[in-house]
């Protein structure tokens, strides 16, 4: 035991005559002091808050459901849970494919431009999504290069509605959340051992023999986490549907959003919540599922 | 070795996801320039005045002011959590249970705006905290996560007999821990911090339900002015912003490679 | 050259800038199993890497069967190939690895089938057909690497290191067993290995690299006692090489001055003229330890070490430190001054070269 050892030369130095019990006993309740604070924060500030919304969502008098029955029964709110999903789903399709061929360039990349290329994928996470989402209503907007180029190629006369539509906000979305998806696979494509490559070739399969029947499916796992993270990311994200959607294309976030901050009504708002809280929660699940099933067996030994 | 020669196409498509990931990024850049009270690209003219305008908005300045007391101070409480919890998770292993280490991913798991309007019923009002308080709280929170995963990384390539013998030959395991592991794990530590700093500065789930009238965060004002007014001044604040980010990622790229910190 | 199953001609590669292969001549003939020794960095590797098409060479060419392969991509040249690692496929069954390449050839699934079948029934792995990689031990992997290498029936199979990740008992049953597979189905083999003893033991023969050439290439009994020079003299155990100077012949015995002054009369029964100056390559127990006389490299013991069946001495001597064996029953003890002298059954005689 290193703290056993560590407390004993402590205390041959000193006065101190611990019983070697109580030693051992610290020994075995240090480590959990120190992860105590930041467990108890957690505890604090974010599972007894969120499992409070949780609660209170079925906290309605007249019944443990009534809360949904109320939700489920506007066909607006059905509309918008609908859409939201249609909006994610849509999105996490566009970031899988560009993720995928960014991510295919970078890990086949020299070390030198793997590296530029990394900083290019990964520049757009670090800087705010009020900017990511700003920049693409200066992209779609009226003014926007889209439209400008547009009607100098004489194709249009007069400015697209771009902004405030679904695909608007399914852009800025993928826009979003391509680099982790990037991030994802890279990670996966770079363990794929070039041996394997080597020898499905020598085998005799074509260049695209390869990457069909040994890069794509090595990539599953991958692929698999990268849509997760982008499809909860999608449903959970309030800026860019509210700046490029706006009113009409509202979703769960921007809903959530309206009925706490600006209708006060915080019943719908925690049912909100909790629906969020649930599709995440089985999206993470069903990931953890089809990962094992896509590694365990490789892995397992 | 382990480079594939790619088709012509797959080398395109690279080329074109590249194009759009670092597109709107020029797009802003040019427009926060342009003479014109539009967004426009490519820029009409050349100004700096939208830059000026930015200067000139006193609210602007004071929620930078906010949001940097707010970053700083959940960067610093994230990472005292954070460091304790690395630590004991890298260290004994056989006290506390593998799984454990996961528990501190939790607010990867819950969505931030499930997450923000929760600590605004909890913290503001059921405890009527202020709202500076209860958001450097909530950043934390949010910044937890990096801090444990990154010190996690650089813990776990850290090899702890290099701490006991230096305990074997006399030294105090406190001060064992503060001249041998902090200086080994500095690395991770300063990647730790930019991250959340980041993750921070940019945060606006969190700051949405917890900011309200007269205290507010950078991105929150931000936001607000896309809404009402959509010229050129956003650009600017979004140029200074990736500055910012810029500098702060080449602070990271120095220490110990950007590539290592984001895996 | 059209009897020889796989030759190189006068192939040159580079890796970058830096030249790798300095001009490679080999022949292997039908069903011939031809080693690769030598160490890290020698070009084995890369030998294999041109055979296989993953590199190119600069200039030479490559034929199998007849066949010029020089500009034909890997996957047309029907190689089969053990990698080091095995490379197994780990998201597909052990059958579905070793159908792999027939899958590429379109090879109709009933037929895949009944061969996968009878190979891995070959290779005495028949009850493994659904298991994945991930769940075999490293013999089965190797099983199932040499089974998807021999089940596309290729002109020409490759091994590269194949054995260096398996214990050492491992290695030698599985060194006998590639050796069979590989005599029973006459496949013409090129193998790769750092290992001299896997080498000697499995080849037909051996060529031994050094810095991008083929220094040596024979059967291993004439690698053994008859290497061409010092540096194969000193890879195949002859660990003395001392330098000798021709001061008198008188027929058959020929007498000879080392470094030091000390007089040797050699009585070789050689054909051919031997030079003024040359080397005598000698194996530890090509010394034997006796006391200082005439006709004995006089020297002084340093350092015993236990051998087993014989004490190895580090002796030194005017001529350097020497390495000599010396059987049990004689223990000369550490710091005593002894005589070396050369006993031919464990010597050879090499050009001279300085060291």
């Amino acid at each position: 035991m290193p703290t056993g050892k560590a407390a004993g030369t402590r205390c041959s130095g000193s006065n101190l005559s611990h019983s070697p019990s109580i030693i051992r006993r610290l020994s075995v309740i240090g480590p959990w002091v120190l992860v105590l604070p930041a467990s108890l924060a957690l505890l604090l500030l974010l599972v007894l808050p969120v499992a409070g919304t949780l609660m209170e969502s079925f906290g309605n008098p007249k019944g443990i459901w009534e809360n949904y029955r109320l939700f489920f029964s506007s066909s607006y709110n059905r509309a918008v849970l609908i859409r939201s999903f249609w909006i994610a789903l849509q999105a996490t399709a566009v970031s899988l494919v560009a993720g995928f061929f960014g991510a295919y360039m970078i890990a086949n990349s020299r070390p030198g431009l793997k590296r530029v290329l990394l900083i290019v994928s990964v520049f757009p996470l670090l800087t705010g999504v009020v900017v990511r989402s700003f920049s693409w209503m200066a992209i779609l907007g009226r003014n926007g290069i889209v439209n400008t180029a547009l009607i100098q190629l004489g194709l249009i006369d007069q400015p697209l509605s771009l902004l405030f539509t679904q695909g608007a906000v399914i852009v800025g979305l993928a826009y979003l959340f391509t680099p982790l998806m990037i991030l994802s696979l890279v990670g996966v494509l770079e363990t794929i051992e070039d041996d394997l490559y080597l020898a499905a070739e020598s085998l005799g399969a074509s260049p695209f023999g390869v990457f069909r029947q040994v890069t794509l499916p090595l990539a599953v796992p991958g692929m698999i986490v990268g849509s997760v993270l982008v499809f909860t990311g999608s449903l959970a994200t309030f800026v860019t549907p509210r700046l490029l959607g706006g009113e009409p294309q509202m979703t769960l976030a921007t809903l959530l959003y309206q009925k706490a901050m600006i209708s006060f009504d915080w019943e719908a708002a925690n049912t909100i919540a909790a629906i969020m809280m649930a599709v995440t929660i089985l999206c993470v699940f069903l990931m953890g599922w089809l990962v094992r099933r896509a590694t365990s067996a490789r892995v397992a030994q | 070795m382990n480079r594939r020669k790619l088709h012509p196409l797959m080398q395109l498509a690279g080329w074109l996801v590249m194009l759009f990931l670092i597109g709107p990024v020029v797009i802003v850049l040019g427009t926060s320039v342009s003479d014109t009270t539009y967004l426009a690209f490519p820029p009409k003219g050349l100004t700096l005045r939208w830059f000026e305008n930015v200067f000139a908005q006193d609210s602007f300045l004071s929620t930078f002011a906010i949001s940097m007391q707010v970053a700083a101070g959940g960067t610093l409480l994230a990472l005292v959590l954070g460091l304790a919890a690395a630590y004991a998770l890298a260290r004994y292993r056989t006290t506390i249970p593998a799984w454990y280490g996961s528990v501190f991913f939790l607010p990867f798991f819950i969505p931030e705006i499930v997450f923000g309007f929760s600590l605004l019923k909890t913290l503001i009002v059921l405890f009527e905290l202020p709202v500076m308080p209860s958001l450097i709280l909530g950043h934390a929170i949010l910044c937890l996560p990096y801090m444990v995963r990154v010190i996690g990384a650089s813990l776990a390539s850290f090899d702890f007999s290099i701490k006991e013998a230096a305990v074997s030959l006399g030294m105090h395991p406190v001060r064992a821990f503060w001249t041998i592991v902090l200086p080994n794990i500095r690395s991770g530590m300063i990647a730790g911090v930019v991250l959340a700093f980041i993750t921070s500065l940019n945060d606006m789930a969190v700051a949405l339900f917890l900011t309200g009238p007269g205290i507010s965060t950078l991105p929150i004002e931000v936001f607000t002015y896309v809404e009402q007014f959509f010229d050129p001044t956003v650009s600017a604040v979004s140029v200074l912003l990736m500055a910012v980010t810029t500098i702060v990622m080449i602070l990271i790229e120095r220490s110990l490679g950007l590539s290592k910190t984001i895996k | 050259m059209a009897d020889h199953a796989v030759t190189l001609d006068n192939v040159v590669a580079h890796y970058g800038r830096t030249q790798v292969l300095h001009g490679l001549n080999l022949s292997v003939g039908e069903g011939e199993l031809v080693s690769l020794l030598g160490a890290s960095g020698c070009g084995k590797t890369t030998t294999l890497r041109l055979l296989a098409g993953f590199i190119q060479p600069t200039s030479g060419a490559i034929t199998v069967a007849g066949r010029d392969i020089t500009d034909l991509p890997p996957h047309k040249r029907d190689a089969g190939i053990v990698f080091q690692n095995y490379a197994l496929f780990p998201h597909l069954t052990v059958a579905d690895n070793v159908g792999f390449g027939l899958k590429q050839r379109r090879v109709p699934v009933a037929e895949r089938e009944a061969r996968v079948k009878a190979m891995l029934a070959r290779v005495g792995l028949a009850d493994y057909a659904d298991r994945l990689p991930a769940a075999l031990s490293g013999g089965q992997r190797q099983r199932v690497a040499l089974a998807r290498a021999l089940v596309i029936d290729p002109p020409l199979l490759m091994f590269d290191e194949p054995l260096s990740n398996l214990d050492a008992k491992l290695r030698i049953d599985m060194r006998v067993e590639i050796r069979e597979l590989q005599r029973a189905n006459r496949r013409t083999a090129i193998y790769v290995t750092h290992d001299q003893e896997e080498a000697f033991s499995i080849s037909d023969r051996v060529a031994i690299m050094h810095a991008g050439r083929i220094v040596q290439l024979d059967t291993p009994e004439v690698l053994y006692t008859r290497p061409v020079n010092a540096f194969v003299a000193r890879f195949v155990g002859f660990d003395n090489l001392l330098p000798m100077t021709v001061i008198a012949r008188d027929g058959d015995a020929v007498t000879v001055e080392t470094v030091g002054g000390t007089l040797l009369t050699l009585s070789l029964g050689m054909t051919g003229p031997l030079p003024d100056r040359f080397l005598v390559g000698a194996r530890p127990e090509g010394l034997e330890i006796v006391s200082a006389g005439p006709e004995t490299i006089p020297g002084k013991t340093h350092t015993r070490s236990y051998l087993g069946r014989a004490y190895q001495y580090k002796v030194d001597t005017a001529l350097g430190v020497l390495t000599a064996n010396a059987p049990l029953a004689h223990d000369h003890g550490q710091d005593s001054a002894v005589g070396l002298r050369l006993n031919f059954e464990h010597c050879c005689i090499l050009p001279y070269e300085e060291n």
